[in-house]
């Protein structure tokens, strides 16, 4: 699977959750789903199939707390293969090769950055942020009491973080600026996925699947 | 768009994701998963903004594919937001803090149909026991979604808006005059 086109794995991941939710649910719904979890199994039962599992389970207890077994079995199912398709995706493809697809397709590199740049962006951030907390709680900042001491505490923790990361903006611009990030640009990507003509066929029947379902069901 | 426009974006959506270290820390009942989008548009307008959205929402649904769906609550976040920054409602916390408090009406108006009819209201826990409650108390099935989704959103985007309006006053005015709407924003150049 980690050897497809990274277009043909959005493809599938698209395609089995619109699959879901087009066809009638739970049992038309069903097919997608077992289709998304065997995907999911395949990639790996522990590091794959039982996070997605993990993620769906609240949402089964939610759903039968809010509809009943009826309700739960209609929207769970549908959930479960988006849920399993999604966490399938993530694990089998790495982002810098559906960076690569991108440019080779064509998109723009500042297209490409804004994925790039955003998925490496996010666990830095995240990371600063548990750091402030740690250094204001030591210089003995207390984020318990009433609502008001706790939006207080909110603001000492959220203001650092945020205007550090706005400072970093210009040292960002600079940066693509030097290598030459504008418009009109045409990166040549170093090692562009491999294609097919058979994915591109398996790419255009999973399109027309959806909308051939989509049809059935508007009929 | 400027290569700082779109360095902004990057960052703006790691601030929507990254606010929820702090969040956890106070233990108060918010996401402020709106932040950099807001931001994103009283700096930079529209197009950044929704830029922003759109990319949180997709890096998100990486983690919990749920919120995908819910973009068009980011759009719209990204839309009013320019509009508010637009009209200089940034200025101070007595104009931000109810601007936020429509921001919170009309994205749960937003929210609900995306909830009810796609995750039948159970996104994530504080929203689905929130539904529940409203549901306990004799809403219709919509009605009790709805109440769920505006227990969540009311107040966290009126703390949202505070927090933007903080930041946009704590820049320093020379590095708010690189981001073409940031003075605006703050009621410091003329509104109309």
């Amino acid at each position: 699977m980690r050897r497809l086109h990274p277009f043909t794995l959005l493809a599938l991941a698209a395609a089995l959750p619109l699959l879901a939710w087009i066809l009638p649910a739970p049992r038309g719904a069903l097919a997608p789903a077992l289709a998304a979890a065997t995907l999911a199994a395949a990639a790996g039962p522990r590091r794959v199939l039982l996070p997605a599992l993990l993620t769906a389970a609240p949402l089964w207890f939610f759903l039968f707390i809010l509809h009943g077994v009826g309700g739960m079995l209609v929207f769970g199912v549908r959930l479960t293969a988006m849920i399993a398709s999604f966490v399938w995706l993530v694990a089998v493809l790495p982002p810098a090769r559906l960076v690569e697809a991108m440019v080779a397709a064509g998109w723009g590199a500042p297209s490409a950055y804004l994925f790039a740049a955003t998925l490496s962006a996010v666990p830095l951030l995240q990371q600063r942020a548990r750091r402030i907390v740690e250094a204001q709680r030591c210089r003995g900042l207390s984020p318990r009491g009433s609502p008001l001491a706790r939006l207080r505490a909110l603001r000492a923790l959220a203001l650092p973080l945020v205007l550090s990361a706005l400072h970093e903006v210009d040292e960002r611009a600079l940066a693509l600026e030097t290598r030459g990030l504008g418009a009109g640009h045409r990166r040549t990507p170093l090692a562009p996925p491999p294609d097919s003509a058979l994915q591109q066929a398996a790419r255009l029947a999973l399109l027309l699947a959806c909308g051939l379902a989509l049809a059935w069901r508007l009929r | 768009m400027s290569i700082r426009l779109l360095a902004l974006i990057p960052v703006a959506v790691a601030i929507n994701l990254a606010l929820s270290a702090a969040v956890d820390a106070t233990g108060l009942p918010l996401f402020l998963d709106t932040v950099g989008t807001i931001l994103a548009s009283a700096l930079a307008g529209p197009v950044v903004g929704i830029g922003t959205g759109a990319l949180t929402s997709l890096t998100n649904s990486l983690r919990n594919p749920t919120f995908l769906p819910f973009v068009a609550v980011q759009v719209i976040v990204a839309l009013y937001a320019w509009g508010a920054a637009r009209a200089g409602l940034f200025r101070n916390l007595r104009a931000a803090v109810p601007t936020g408090l429509g921001l919170g009406v009309i994205a749960s108006a937003t929210s609900t149909p995306i909830s009810y009819h796609m995750f039948g209201c159970s996104t994530t826990g504080g929203i689905a026991l929130a539904t529940a409650l409203g549901k306990s108390l004799g809403f219709s099935p919509l009605g009790a979604c709805f109440f769920g989704s505006f227990v969540s959103d009311f107040g966290d985007k009126a703390v949202s808006f505070a927090l933007v309006a903080t930041v946009l006053h704590a820049l320093p005015r020379r590095t708010a005059a690189r981001f073409p709407l940031a003075l605006r924003a703050i009621g410091l150049r003329g509104i109309g």
